[in-house]
């Protein structure tokens, strides 16, 4: 009998109705280079949990190492907690293990190589510029759940990241980035984004800026990402179709025809890419909204079983997303997305959504997340970019903010690039370069 | 406080085994190697019912570290024991040992029952009494933690520490109007009482309107004022943020803020259960004098940055757990009392603003531009807090705000811990903090 099971067992010798416990190893290399040196550090990570309950009563109970049967449980309290069948997500379609996941973590040497070969093609795109700091981390992992349900899932996951900071005088600007393996970082990439971003911070107001411009606007990936992460209270969990509804026009419309969004666990390629979700239940693609109509929230199962409201003024019935997501083996399953994007549009160059844009900006990214004020359905974010003028980039810009509705945000969208890119923010979140008009910029705190 | 009272689990650890093991690794002048092994609970009472509902965490682990130069090594593995504590010392090892040396046994304590926090479970029903009793009601969601944690530091010679152990609670109040969080090193009536008081007021000022922005007096009540401090003292003078701008040596002697200005960081005399005599690289804390009269006496240091160093010291260490690598970091600000009483303070600030709590700050290092956000306040008039005001902001260059500091309170009380994320390391940080008034300063909305 394996150690889960003798754990399922030992709870339900306590008294326990129903239990699922889970077990995670990983390993992973973190290497960086900043102003104090050079660090290597190797980690080898195990742990696991397990979910309980009575009929009155629930725990979650973490630890380091491999699974205890013969631990003392912590006693339940609050309410009962529901499991999930093994078909609580619906069949799981065919989906095969990508090949990458066998690699091996990038080595020290390789790694350390990496990080100084960003900071040599930063010197070459922008001499003046600084690397502060960067960091390569590649890790694997593999999991296992059992419950008494009859949940039984085994995956494995394998993801990289790298976050750098660089300087130009007093201007910073940061990339975070994540791929399934290190070695699809290349220095030349990551020292193009970090002089971009770079240049475009380093301006100031534009050119007879008086404060507030209502010009058209391009969103570069990042951008979009960003604002998709700060719209997911409209896109995820139980209440999202009510806030949908509340920002839908008044034909009921949420967004623009040009905005398909999807949350796919199995995005292939993607960083979290996998057959399970958190709780063992197989991921897929969830369809969120279809050409400006919104269809779904994401949703777990639980929630589907809850009967919630799947769509804005719609009542068919709403498909669970097997989207439970743990931060780590030491926080329970929630449901959040997995790889979240606005489909990008495949005949579509990003140079097309600028080429015509007569007077306008261009925003490259974000210099702080954004904030929304969901009674007011408003947001606001700082950005950084370039003023357009026939097309071209004249002025670098920032110190600025893009603020408007997130009606207008989403109905202003005349336009989407096929240059998707995710981001690592609450999730994988992406999105291609966007043409969105009906916003304004705003001197930063205004 | 039964809690922080429980006994260290590494007692019978064989420090001098785990130390002649370190040294096999040591064969160049001014490496540095040390153990760091580590003991976590959490005990948490979630809000709402959506989740389970009690969570527990046990954890333990290990983390060997060797240091050369301005070069890392280190290795990190989630339980401890002798396979793991050997396999980690030959991921950092950079050579072979030149001779075999017995891996030590690493006895570690077995926990002590069924993780349990009684205090944490009554928690909400004190806190919903106090706001009752302050004739209020809102709908309310607290979610409550205690954390503990133990951790024991082995040097490859020169480290002899002794076990160190903490215990705090976290408190996050979900309200219609947002989330507030709060730190204490124990968990009872006291603090249920604060914790209604600060939510009652906030919510009987929800509907106040942001100031518009301007410039004149300005009171930061002690919570606030420890969050300058962290933020505008302590970070500006952690080595590794000064090394961002050129030598971090270079800041001593640097007027950094007004001479009202006397700013320590003491681990020692931090809240008893959090109390430390060593730093998180096992260096023994010290009284350290951030700012004397406004100017910088010494920044934080741990080892790394003090290396070679006659004017950084180390002792300032910390670090988010065995995997993460240790910087320098503040632990217990203390700033100094002045001579203002509360009364004084407020006929200082006539026509000003009055602000009791930060919700966050943050410093750009190499900028120098400090943010500091605010969920409301209140105006001053006649000597008085009158209207309340809603949310606002402090904005401007560290230099420029310390210098704007023209009095300080005469009563200095423990305020204004939070969790600082510096780098990704989530950790708490305690502050013992008086009043203080600035003057000319930019508020916006």
């Amino acid at each position: 009998m394996s150690r889960l099971a003798e754990t399922l067992e030992a709870l339900s010798r306590a008294g326990f109705s129903h239990a699922e416990a889970y077990a995670k190893r990983g390993r992973s290399r973190r290497l960086s280079v900043g102003v104090g040196g050079r660090s290597a550090a190797f980690h080898q990570e195990e742990g696991w949990a397990v979910r309980a309950t009575t009929q009155r009563a629930s725990l979650f109970y973490a630890a380091s190492g491999a699974p205890r049967p013969d631990v003392a449980w912590p006693e339940a309290d609050g309410y009962p907690l529901a499991f999930p069948d093994p078909d609580a997500a619906g069949a799981a379609a065919p989906w095969s293990e990508p090949s990458d996941f066998e690699t091996p973590l990038v080595g020290e040497s390789e790694g350390l190589r990496l990080l100084a070969a960003v900071a040599a093609a930063l010197g070459d795109e922008m001499p003046t510029a600084r690397l502060l700091s960067a960091v390569l981390e590649d890790g694997s992992s593999e999991s296992r759940l059992l419950s008494s349900r009859g949940v039984e899932a085994h995956w494995r996951r394998r993801v990289a990241v790298f976050h750098a900071e660089a300087a130009l005088g007093e201007v910073r600007a940061r990339v975070d980035l994540a791929r399934r393996e290190a070695r699809r970082f290349g220095p030349a990439e990551l020292a193009r984004l970090l002089a971009d971003r770079l240049a475009a911070a380093a301006g100031g107001a534009p050119q007879g800026f008086s404060g507030r411009d209502r010009g058209e606007l391009v969103l570069a990936p990042a951008v979009g990402a960003h604002l998709l992460a700060a719209l997911t209270p409209y896109l995820v969990g139980a209440p999202a179709a009510d806030l949908a509804a509340a920002v839908a026009d008044r034909r009921g419309r949420f967004a623009a025809a040009a905005v398909t969004v999807v949350d796919d666990g199995r995005h292939p390629g993607g960083a979290l890419e996998s057959a399970c979700d958190g709780e063992g239940l197989p991921t897929r693609r969830t369809l969120l909204v279809e050409a400006g109509v919104y269809r779904q929230p994401l949703l777990s199962w639980a929630e589907t079983a809850a009967g919630v409201r799947p769509a804005v003024g719609g009542k068919s019935a709403a498909r669970p997303g097997g989207c439970a997501r743990r931060a780590s083996w030491r926080d329970p399953p929630r449901p959040a997305p997995t790889h979240l994007y606005v489909v990008p549009d495949p005949a579509l160059p990003a140079a097309a959504l600028l080429a015509d844009l007569a007077r306008g900006y261009y925003l490259l990214d974000v210099t702080a997340p954004p904030r929304l004020d969901l009674a007011e359905g408003a947001f606001r974010v700082p950005v950084c970019g370039f003023a357009v003028h026939g097309g071209r980039a004249r002025e670098a810009v920032s110190g600025v903010e893009l603020c408007g509705t997130v009606g207008a945000l989403l109905r202003g969208v005349q336009g989407v690039a096929r240059d998707l890119a995710f981001f690592p923010l609450d999730g994988m979140m992406g999105a291609p370069t966007m043409r969105v008009g009906g916003l304004e910029l705003r001197a930063a705190g205004r | 406080m039964p809690s922080a009272e429980a006994p260290s689990p590494f007692a019978d650890l064989d420090r001098a085994a785990v130390a002649r093991a370190l040294s096999q690794m040591v064969d160049r002048p001014g490496d540095w190697a040390d153990a760091y092994f580590e003991r976590l609970e959490e005990v948490e009472l979630p809000a709402g019912e959506a989740g389970p509902g009690l969570l527990a965490r046990r954890e333990e682990g290990l983390a060997v570290r060797l240091m050369r130069g301005g070069d890392v090594w280190l290795a990190a593995r989630d339980g401890i024991g002798p396979d793991a504590f050997a396999d980690a010392l030959r991921h950092v090892a950079r050579v072979l040992p030149s001779a075999a040396t017995p891996t030590p046994s690493l006895a570690v304590a077995p926990w002590d029952g069924a993780a349990a926090a009684p205090e944490v479970l009554a928690f909400p029903s004190l806190v919903l009494r106090g706001v009752r009793r302050r004739r209020a009601a809102f709908p309310l969601a607290l979610t409550v933690r205690r954390h503990r944690r133990w951790l024991q530091v082995v040097g490859s010679g020169k480290v002899v520490a002794e076990a160190q152990r903490e215990c705090f609670y976290s408190v996050v109040a979900q309200t219609s109007r947002g989330r507030r969080g709060a730190l204490f090193p124990g968990l009872g009536e006291v603090q249920a009482e604060e914790l209604a008081d600060d939510l009652v007021s906030a919510f009987r000022g929800r509907d106040a309107t942001s100031p518009e922005a301007w410039r004149g007096p300005v009171i930061l009540a002690p919570a606030a004022a420890a969050v300058l401090l962290h933020e505008a003292v302590a970070h500006a003078l952690e080595a590794d943020l000064l090394a961002l701008g050129g030598d971090p040596e270079a800041a001593v002697g640097v007027s950094l803020g007004a001479a009202a200005l006397n700013v320590l960081d003491d681990p020692a005399t931090a809240p008893e259960t959090v109390r430390r005599d060593s730093d998180d690289e096992g260096q023994p804390v010290r009284r350290r004098w951030l700012l004397r009269a406004g100017t910088v006496a010494e920044p934080l240091a741990d080892a790394r940055w003090s290396a070679g160093s006659e004017l950084l010291a180390p002792g300032a260490a910390r670090r988010g757990g065995r995997h993460d690598l240790p910087a320098p970091r503040s632990y217990h600000l203390e700033l100094l009392p002045g001579e203002l009483a509360a009364a004084a303070l407020l006929a200082e600030a006539d026509g000003g603003l009055f602000l009791p709590a930060a919700e966050s700050g943050s410093l750009d290092p190499l900028s120098g531009v400090f943010r500091l956000h605010f969920a409301g306040g209140s105006r001053v008039r006649g000597g008085e807090l009158a209207e309340p005001v809603g949310r606002c902001r402090l904005l401007g260059r560290v230099a420029d705000l310390l210098a704007a500091v023209v009095g300080v309170g005469d009563e200095a009380r423990p305020a204004g811990a939070g969790w600082c994320a510096k780098g990704g390391q989530k950790m708490p940080v305690w502050a013992t903090a008086p009043a203080l008034l600035l003057e000319g300063v930019e508020v916006t909305p």
